[in-house]
């Protein structure tokens, strides 16, 4: 997974993320759109006149002053816990 | 947001089940679906070293045959680009089979040994040695370990009054699983998927639970369901993981 940084502002971040797609992809937008901090999360695997660019690129825009990068961290790790919390109630069932 | 999950399964066979899951986002779902469709790796035959091949196909043809063969996997025990050495050695007349394949680790054969590969006459002859590769179905789909994966939401099922006397019998199909009234579960097949068969002269409402996704998954043997599922969701993990210290530097 590598991470290239297109845009960084205060309250905006738009990040390329080699190597993935929807499946990963739309977890993760999944989770960041729950968080509270966040107004506004979406990602586009085919940006229009990107040039055949074919890798993710995740927009995120955070309201309350939060960091959008603290957010990113936050929602992956939600995620992770997520998957954590999903194998133990399925090995618990298997 | 905590995430409470609650897993039950509804049928279970060797190489296929059906469980419900409650508490998923339809994101996670498909999360999951997708991974362990083109995520999870399984070994399967991608080089060949012909020795001998008097059979009536190209050694190309025979290869792609070979690649299609599912080999049982031990995830543990290999990472992805590793390889497996398969061998075979069949005189005509007689039919190669994926049984005759030998292999280099006891945990690796053939998931089914009756899978014909050449029919070979008197004096034909298939001999060769290959590796078999770990890889991810989104390399190829010989390396899917998930032949069938889906899923459909729950349907809970409610009478709601008697079908007005002079109304038209018609069928109601529904298919996949429903929760009746007290909690249970049944799949539609055990009333042949017509719920009037379930509630006769009933008029029932239908409705989709939210947050309860029942998966059907089929393995093409490579792999246990257990073990698909389980590897499926590790892998959204092992990402997960590695974009929060990625970004958290």
């Amino acid at each position: 997974m590598e991470l290239r940084v297109i845009d960084k502002t205060d309250d905006e971040l738009r990040l390329e993320i080699a190597g993935e797609d929807h499946t990963f992809m739309n977890v993760l937008k999944g989770v960041l759109l729950e968080l509270e901090a966040v107004s506004a999360a979406t990602y586009d695997v085919n940006p229009e006149q990107s040039g055949g660019q074919t890798d993710p690129v995740l927009s995120i825009k955070t309201a309350g002053g939060a960091d959008p990068l603290d957010v990113l961290a936050d929602a992956a790790d939600r995620v992770e816990g997520q998957t954590d919390a999903f194998r133990d109630a399925f090995a618990a069932a298997a | 947001m905590s995430a409470e999950f609650d897993v039950e399964f509804i049928e279970r066979d060797d190489r296929s089940a059906r469980f419900l899951v409650r508490g998923l986002t339809p994101a996670f779902a498909n999360g999951i679906r997708r991974a362990m469709i083109a995520d999870v790796p399984t070994l399967s035959i991608d080089t060949v070293r012909f020795i001998e091949n008097s059979s009536v196909m190209f050694d190309e043809m025979i290869a792609l045959r070979l690649g299609l063969i599912p080999l049982t996997t031990p995830l543990a025990d290999y990472e992805i680009g590793e390889t497996v050495t398969v061998a075979l050695d069949v005189e005509g007349p007689a039919t190669a089979y994926s049984g005759d394949l030998t292999t280099s680790d006891g945990l690796v054969e053939p998931a089914d040994k009756n899978i014909p590969i050449i029919k070979l006459n008197q004096g034909q002859r298939l001999e060769f040695e290959a590796d078999a590769v770990l890889d991810r179905g989104k390399e190829h789909a010989k390396h899917q370990g998930g032949v069938s994966v889906g899923y459909r939401h729950l349907q809970r099922v409610e009478v709601i009054g008697d079908r007005g006397e002079f109304d038209e019998e018609e069928p109601h199909i529904l298919r996949g699983v429903i929760e009746t009234e007290d909690g249970e579960l049944v799949a539609t097949d055990e009333f042949d998927n017509d719920l009037t068969n379930r509630y006769p002269g009933k008029e029932v409402s239908v409705t989709d639970v939210p947050g309860a996704f029942v998966f059907h998954v089929e393995t093409d043997g490579s792999l246990s369901v257990e073990e698909l599922v389980d590897r499926a969701a590790e892998s959204i993990g092992d990402r997960a993981a590695e974009l929060k210290d990625a970004v958290s530097v």
